[in-house]
């Protein structure tokens, strides 16, 4: 698809491309750009933003139900962000699909016929309010922590987009945490709810930053990234940040983490932890996870029922 | 006047339940609103309607804070705490958005949502300009304050109304479909309930019928344009919530919204 | 899609990296391409927001304000079709370009009057100066 430049051989414009992003110069939608960096982008967007639009369900299903007027009023405008950060994350897709004539229709269909797979922890029952919390605290911690190491991404319009998200995930955090402090701070059967929510979403978090190495699920789309300096550090060290992060905050509330083995190794310098089941992660992604074709049809249905409004204004 | 006069009290009781009607319209149509977040027809509508559902509950807490006010209890429980036959609201806003349920199968009828909502902010900002000089000045302050961001909710569904009665022979056919639906319940929007004399002699708001004139009014013009009918009259098919009749569709709603707070509604959340 | 020599609607480039004239095939869905501006305040300039998809102008512009300015405050909106954007294609990117051999263009090549004026014992009327005279001050003849 990509035309080269007047006179310019393929690896000519191969390495004037990489020349640009080693020097931090960002690549914009209409550039020249090799493929694999295309092919690439296409499938860390696509899966990034129709997360968004994914991970709006589970959380979703408390808004209606959420306790307060003001939590009902936080937790819409929490789930609103989500809606408009897969808007966002969407469009940067749809113009990196132009030259394959691809549109946000072939988008939802691929999500539909299971091609385009959204995150581990969208996939996952909520079961109480806590999760309402546990969703905008950890998972959304766990959010910010992948979305800040890609905010230098060497594609502008991702980079750009990523930092409305990350401005906005600030408000998310603190949503999360206002409810999850009420929790712990609140009745027995209060803490009791934080407690098992916890216990429920643990191997959860620590999937959501996928496998330390491909040689773990075998497959692994973090050493291109890398390569094309799309984000800087692996899954592992993403997660390791994530438990230096959060846990002394975890334990600070009262909270007991549901791995007896987890400390940090000082000589190592890191996090030693219980791994989580991989093969469990690969069925979740494949669409086999708890709530994974119940969470589809939702999306199904609702885009179906209202195909009708989209061809009437569609002339 | 003093608290025990008779006049102040009778004045205070037509306040509060004017107040009940206003906060309990808001609120279900809020909580409708709100179960359609993630479900809309396109994504960068379901923002932009999501925002107007937030304006229309922030609405619904200045009118329950009102009430708190007044000593009726705290604005938390009166929106979660009620049963159905204690609330004030008209039937249109209890309506359910359409077949299935928020969490499963949900076929939900954008048509209906785009008239309903329609509709009803029409109501609502007549109502509110009214309210505006209101003899209850905490209520005539509010309304300023609400009348502010009714511009852009009648005019983001008076764009989709007008548009999707213009559009496909489909479309037009739901259109008028939900337009009957809608008009079937629209006297219980205007609604003042048994209360009405007090409320309107108090200097409160208009009467019903001047309002219901001016709603009239207003979307003849809309109607005209778009070659559809306004009826002679409108109804209020399953009763006046005014009055505390009500449909199933409240009863769910209510065992929805108050599903945690009745876990412990003495608890902080 | 087809290339016209010379000829036919100017093709609105739609991914930028073919310039030319062609002819765009037009045909519009719901997914309509519009591009969001906005002014925070009304002393301050039109900014770009992001890009959105919707079937028409009015719908784009009733979505334009919450999907990108939901937070801040806003004084004016535009939403612009991309398709009625002309673009400057990567091709034409070279155009852009330009020596840097203006002085004469700028005040920068007029630095040696500030010596001049000095010695008519003057000062020399710098953009500093000038921007100063928008505000209310009096003239006091000095």
């Amino acid at each position: 698809m990509s035309v080269l430049e007047k006179g310019l051989s393929e690896e000519e414009q191969l390495s004037k491309f990489m020349a640009k992003i080693e020097a931090g110069e960002k690549i914009e939608a209409d550039d020249w750009m090799p493929e694999d960096y295309r092919t690439a982008l296409i499938k860390l967007i696509s899966m990034h933003g129709i997360s968004e639009i994914m991970g709006a369900l589970p959380e979703k299903e408390w808004v209606p139900k959420a306790p307060s007027l003001k939590r009902k009023l936080g937790i819409m405008a929490k789930v609103q962000d989500e809606m408009g950060h897969g808007q966002m994350l969407l469009r940067v897709t749809e113009d990196l699909l132009k030259p394959y004539g691809k549109t946000r229709e072939d988008l939802m269909q691929d999500l539909f016929k299971g091609d385009l797979k959204f995150h581990n922890v969208f996939h996952m029952a909520t079961k109480s309010w806590a999760d309402a919390g546990m969703v905008g605290w950890l998972v959304d911690g766990a959010a910010i922590i992948t979305q800040t190491n890609m905010l230098n991404a060497s594609y502008g319009p991702y980079a750009r987009a990523l930092k409305r998200i990350c401005s906005e995930e600030v408000f998310h955090a603190q949503h999360g945490e206002a409810i999850i402090m009420a929790l712990t701070e609140g009745t027995v059967e209060q803490k009791l709810m934080i407690q098992e929510c916890l216990n429920r979403w643990w191997d959860s978090l620590l999937m959501f930053f996928g496998p330390a190495s491909k040689q773990t699920t075998g497959s692994s789309k973090q050493d291109i990234t890398m390569k094309y300096r799309i984000r800087t550090k692996t899954n592992e060290e993403l997660r390791q940040i994530f438990f230096t992060k959060y846990i002394p905050r975890i334990l600070s509330l009262g909270l007991t983490i549901p791995d007896e083995t987890i400390h940090f190794d000082q000589e190592k310098q890191e996090w030693i932890y219980q791994q989580p089941d991989w093969n469990e992660f690969k069925e979740i992604i494949k669409g086999n996870g708890p709530k994974s074709q119940e969470r589809l049809d939702l999306r199904r249905t609702s885009y179906e029922t209202n195909k009708w409004v989209r061809d009437a204004l569609a002339k | 006047m003093t608290e025990n006069d008779p006049i102040n009290q009778d004045y205070q009781k037509a306040v509060i339940e004017l107040l009940y009607q206003l906060a309990d319209d808001d609120f279900i149509h809020a909580f409708r609103g709100s179960e359609w977040l993630g479900l809309a027809p396109h994504i960068e509508e379901d923002v932009a309607f999501s925002s107007i559902s937030q304006d229309t509950m922030g609405h619904t807490a200045m009118f329950y804070r009102l009430l708190e006010e007044l000593g009726e209890g705290s604005a938390d429980h009166l929106a979660q705490g009620r049963s159905s036959i204690e609330r004030k609201n008209c039937v249109l806003v209890e309506l359910v958005n359409g077949p299935g349920n928020y969490m499963e199968k949900p076929r939900y009828d954008w048509a209906f949502a785009v008239v309903r909502n329609y509709f009803y902010t029409q109501a609502k900002a007549i109502k509110i300009q009214s309210l505006k000089n209101s003899s209850y000045k905490p209520l005539s302050d509010a309304a300023v304050k609400v009348k502010m961001e009714l511009y852009f909710h009648l005019l983001h569904w008076k764009t989709w109304f007008t548009q999707l009665m213009t559009s496909t022979d489909e479309a037009r056919k739901r259109m008028e479909e939900a337009t009957e639906r809608v008009f079937a319940e629209l006297d219980g929007v205007f609604s003042q309930g048994s209360y009405r004399v007090k409320i309107v002699d108090f200097g409160l708001i208009e009467d019903e019928t001047i309002l219901r004139k001016l709603w009239i009014q207003e979307l003849s013009p809309i109607f005209q344009s778009i070659n559809l009918t306004m009826p002679e009259s409108f109804g209020m098919k399953h009763g006046n919530g005014r009055d505390g009749e009500h449909t199933g569709d409240l009863e769910q709603a209510i065992q929805t919204l108050s599903e945690v707070y009745r876990l412990n509604p003495a608890a902080a959340w | 899609m087809k290339r016209i020599n010379g000829s036919g609607t100017l093709w609105r480039n739609r991914w930028g990296d073919r310039g030319g004239y062609m002819v765009e095939e037009a045909k519009k869905t719901f997914y309509e391409e519009y591009e969001v501006f906005s002014k925070r305040t009304s002393t301050t300039p039109m900014q770009y927001q992001f890009s959105l998809l919707a079937p028409n102008d009015d719908m784009a512009l009733m979505m334009a304000q919450e999907n990108f300015m939901r937070r801040e405050p806003v004084a004016d909106i535009w939403v612009v079709k991309r398709s009625n954007i002309r673009k400057v294609t990567v091709e034409e990117r070279d155009m852009l370009q330009r020596l840097d051999n203006k002085d004469y263009r700028t005040a920068k090549g007029y630095g040696y009057l500030k010596k001049k004026w000095r010695h008519y014992e003057q000062q020399m009327i710098d953009e500093k100066e000038i921007l100063s005279w928008g505000g209310d001050q009096r003239n006091d003849g000095k």
